[in-house]
C-alpha cells in the first residue's frame, strides 16, 4: 500500500457499465515503492469516502477488484483507510538516514525521538 | 519479499472492513547494501514488529496469504512477514 493525498475527484457519465455508482478520485501519491511505476497521479475508487486534501493508505492490484466483489471490475487502485496520523520516529530515520521528500510530506506528521 | 525498516507507524480509523485491527507500519525499504531507498510502504503487521525493526515485507498475493490464507477480498498488498534478527552473507 502506499500514502497519498487526495487532489481530486473525476466526474463522468460516459463510463465503463462497471463504473457505475463508483466515486473516482485523483490522488497525488507521497510514497512509492516501485521506481519503474511512478507516476505523480493515480486515479482510485473510493468505497472508503475521502474527501478532498485528506491523506489515505491507497492498495494496488488485484485485491482491489475483489474488495469490489467481482474480478472483472476495470479497477486496480483502490481507498483502503483514511489517515488520522502519521508517526514517525527520528531514531529509526537516522541509520539508515531517511526523510521525505519536499512536498512529499503528509499533513498531519508527528515526529517523535 | 523485499528488506525494510520500520520508521513509524499509520494511524486511521476510517478504514476498510477486512483490514480493521491490524496495524498499519511505514517501511522504508533498503537495497542490498542496506542503504535506504526512497521506497517506502505502508505495509500490514502481522508479526507484531517494532519502530526502528529491521523486517521482511511481502508483496501481492503473498502478503494476502500472511493477512488470511487463501483470501482474495483482503485488501492488502504489503504485509510484514517476518522480524529479521542477523543477516549472514557469503560475498
Amino acid at each position: 500500500m502506499i500514502l497519498a493525498r487526495v487532489v481530486g475527484q473525476v466526474w463522468a457519465t460516459k463510463k465503463n457499465p462497471w463504473l457505475q455508482g463508483q466515486k473516482l478520485l485523483v490522488l497525488r501519491p507521497l510514497t512509492w515503492y516501485n521506481p519503474e511505476h511512478h507516476c505523480d497521479h493515480i486515479i482510485a475508487v473510493d468505497p472508503v469516502g475521502a474527501e478532498v486534501g485528506q491523506d489515505v493508505v491507497c492498495c494496488l492490484g488485484l485485491p482491489t477488484r475483489w474488495e469490489l466483489g467481482d474480478e472483472r471490475y476495470p479497477v486496480e487502485a483502490s481507498v483502503a483507510a483514511i489517515v488520522d496520523l502519521v508517526e514517525v520516529y527520528k531514531s529509526a530515520c537516522e541509520k539508515p538516514k531517511f526523510t521525505f521528500m519536499k512536498g512529499h510530506k503528509p499533513t498531519k506528521i508527528v515526529e517523535r525521538d | 519479499m523485499n528488506r525494510g525498516i520500520v520508521i513509524g507507524e499509520v494511524f486511521a480509523t476510517k478504514k476498510n472492513q477486512k483490514i480493521k485491527g491490524y496495524k498499519l507500519l511505514l517501511v522504508c525499504l533498503l537495497d542490498e547494501m542496506k542503504k535506504p531507498t526512497q521506497r517506502v510502504v505502508v505495509a500490514v503487521d502481522t508479526v507484531d514488529a517494532g519502530v526502528s525493526d529491521e523486517v521482511v515485507v511481502a508483496f501481492g498475493s503473498g502478503a494476502r496469504n500472511a493477512v488470511k490464507p487463501l483470501s482474495r477480498d483482503v485488501l492488502v498488498d504489503c504485509a510484514i512477514v517476518q522480524v529479521i534478527e542477523g543477516v549472514e552473507s557469503f560475498t
